[in-house]
């Protein structure tokens, strides 16, 4: 008979006694004798967070908040094959996998592992069994499925649109161009899972009467490169790719285009330039791409993620994957979790799931247990959503109408330690340093922006600059050529409407709240802490601290630099920070 | 490699989705190469074949759980499906002697379990 396992952990933020609990439930087993039949063993991780221990025994009982005490009666109930009833805990929120369905089950190199999992059935159903382009976009409506790289528009409607489009030569292209800071979920599917981007594009070709397809993918992805091209090099031996696809009419053929860096070339005007050999600049649309795009001829770009839903969809069908998410938003989002909270990594959730669960429920919370202070999606394009509205679910409405947007699926949990201003600055500084400089909008505006923002940083900001700021993104947001200066002041719109007393401080008391802008915080050495060692001095590269260790110390704020050395070498506490 | 055809396709839906047993997976993404996936991939290959266990070592791309990588999955007959996280040279040959050959799970490693229906 196989063994019985229990795993436990201790899940209080406050102090980790797994040890302790593994030691009396190891002395428990022995006096019951079942030290050999059951194994307790300590986990890392038990997928519950500030639930005090938890206690779970194979297959499925799960016991929160467990006693010392209570110890004994889960032995009790284990041997007798039973569950204590008044503890056993509810069913944990879970993630839902569909566009990671293969990330980290089949080996990324195998063409026949994917085909063991489904691989190359959606192809085949739409060549045999859809039959149509028309079927095969009819299923994709029904889906509900919206693009996954940031604007949402309905996948349908822009192979529709292109499908229409009379030319004797058409494309599809996969933007696997993915710039936002902290957002690496396309990456991760094109490692963890190309032939299924590979299988999408083959879809998204047949509907729209395609016969090439481009994947651009950036540089600093050497690795999804390599596994990309592996994918369609064995699609390729395999006669998946190329003429007569399984013995149908339809011809594809795929190649790479490699990103050189420039964010901009997200945007798909510039994206279309970049293949196209040109320098990687936006240009006005309409025309859009879906009539006018790559070499003038019709085109469908697409996002990596959005691709990876669409073989799920079309063998699954579009009805059961409308069956996921919200009435608006259908199917799962994949999110980069990153920033302050305990278990950074994707997730992938459902629509309509709160941003609450997302960061506390599988994300375990902030780190450090300090408390949250905002959540920032979106990237440069997005906003911050103060923690009042982590109740809401998240959708393409929902976070629009916070003052964010969906994106690329970045979330960034921001701490009490993070500074709006300076948070804002830096997503400036961002949009600043990839602004194409094509519009002035957003060349000038990015620019005139980030200006008044280390103003403001620096103390030098005067009451009119936040109006100023206001101005100049309203006109971005009217004026600009593209995406990229049209979202450019998403991040100072949002922290303005949200915390518009932290810039206030910032101006008026010429203070950072959150002791993160260097140039507003000053140091001194607290007296009675001091134990006159002399590490600041010695560590002092300014030479702003003077004294001996007699006499004690002090710093001369006129000399001082901020770079904060003192504060973390003194093992007192006697360096204050304001 | 002979061409896949429709028929070949169908072929493969029609048949039960085989469960494999015995297998240690070792998530090789960017992120787990980072944190040094490479070189408990070798470590696992090595010991394997040095002592001669019927286990196939394999790659497999991101589960998700960056934070704890390098990420190896163990799934043998007998044991539940076991993710271990934060797997060192030293951790990979715990996870060889302990969970495969003692059929015992290694402490503080594991970050997911999985049971076998």
């Amino acid at each position: 008979m196989d063994k019985k396992i229990i795993y436990i952990k201790d899940t209080s933020f406050a102090l980790d006694r797994t040890k302790d609990v593994h030691a009396i439930l190891l002395n428990g087993l022995r006096d019951r004798g079942m030290q050999d039949s059951v194994q307790a063993v300590r986990v890392a991780d038990i997928g519950a967070y500030n639930q005090g221990v938890v206690v779970k025994v194979l297959p499925d009982t799960t016991y929160y908040g467990v006693k010392d005490e209570d110890l004994g009666r889960i032995l009790d109930a284990v041997k007798q094959g039973t569950v204590v009833k008044e503890l056993a805990a509810r069913k944990e929120p879970g993630q839902l996998r569909i566009v990671l369905r293969n990330c980290g089950v089949i080996d990324p190199e195998s063409i026949e592992e994917y085909m063991a999992n489904e691989g190359y059935q959606a192809i085949k159903k739409v060549l045999f069994g859809l039959k149509t382009q028309d079927n095969t976009i009819d299923e994709m409506k029904k889906s509900g499925l919206r693009g996954r790289g940031g604007a949402g528009y309905p996948t349908w409607m822009k192979w529709n649109f292109a499908k229409k489009m009379a030319s004797d030569q058409k494309y599809v292209i996969c933007n696997g161009d993915e710039g936002d800071p902290g957002a690496y979920m396309d990456r991760s599917v094109l490692e963890g899972d190309p032939h299924s981007v590979v299988e999408g594009m083959m879809i998204a070709g047949f509907s729209v009467g395609a016969s090439v397809g481009y994947f651009y993918i950036r540089a600093e992805y050497p690795l999804a490169v390599e596994r990309i091209q592996k994918a369609i090099d064995q699609c390729y031996a395999n006669g998946l790719l190329g003429k007569n696809i399984l013995g149908s009419d339809f011809n594809f053929d795929l190649e790479i285009r490699l990103g050189a860096g420039a964010f901009v070339c997200g945007e798909e005007t510039a994206l279309i330039a970049s293949i196209e050999g040109k320098r990687g600049a936006p240009h006005p649309r309409p025309p859009y791409p879906s009539v006018k795009g790559l070499w003038d001829k019709p085109t469908v770009i697409n996002n990596v993620e959005t691709l990876a839903n669409v073989a799920y969809i079309i063998n699954r069908g579009g009805d059961a994957f409308a069956k996921v998410g919200t009435q608006t938003s259908k199917g799962t989002k994949v999110f980069a979790l990153t920033g302050k909270v305990k278990n950074s990594g994707l997730v992938e959730v459902p629509m309509g799931t709160t941003i609450r669960e997302i960061v506390f429920d599988i994300g375990g919370g902030v780190y450090k247990n300090k408390n949250i202070k905002a959540v920032q999606t979106g990237g440069p394009s997005g906003g911050v959503i103060p923690k009042d509205f982590l109740d809401t679910p998240v959708d393409y409405e929902n976070l629009q109408k916070l003052g964010s947007i969906m994106g690329s699926g970045g979330m960034i949990v921001m701490d009490e330690d993070d500074c709006m201003v300076d948070i804002a600055r830096f997503y400036q500084r961002f949009c600043f340093d990839e602004s194409c400089g094509k519009c002035s909008p957003c060349r000038i505006g990015t620019a005139q922006m980030l200006g008044f923002l280390s103003k403001i940083a620096e103390g030098r900001g005067e009451i009119g600059d936040l109006d100023n700021l206001r101005r100049i993104a309203q006109s971005m947001q009217r004026a600009a050529l593209c995406g990229l200066g049209q979202t450019a002041p998403n991040p100072v719109i949002s922290t303005l409407r949200y915390y518009e007393d932290e810039y206030r401080v910032h101006i008026l008391d010429k203070k950072c709240p959150s002791k993160k802008c260097r140039d507003l915080l000053s140091y001194k050495i607290i007296p009675e802490k001091c134990k006159k060692c002399g590490l600041c001095f010695m560590n002092c590269e300014a030479k702003a601290i003077t004294g001996n260790k007699d006499d004690g110390y002090i710093i001369d704020m006129n000399k001082c630099v901020r770079c904060g050395r003192c504060f973390e070498v003194c093992k007192f506490k006697a360096v204050g920070k304001e | 490699m002979s061409k896949i055809t429709k028929e070949s396709l169908e072929n493969i839906a029609k048949q039960p989705k085989k469960e494999e047993n015995n297998w240690i997976k070792v998530g090789m993404s960017s992120c787990g190469i980072a944190a040094g996936a490479d070189e408990v991939f070798k470590v696992l290959t090595e010991e394997v074949k040095k002592r001669n266990i019927p286990v196939a070592v394999k790659k497999c791309g991101c589960v998700g759980m960056c934070s704890v990588e390098p990420l190896v999955e163990v799934n043998v007959d007998g044991m539940p499906q076991v993710t271990y996280g934060r797997v060192n040279g030293e951790v990979a040959i715990q996870i060889i002697e302990e969970h495969i050959h003692n059929h015992r799970l290694v402490n503080d490693h594991i970050y997911d379990i999985q049971v076998k229906k």
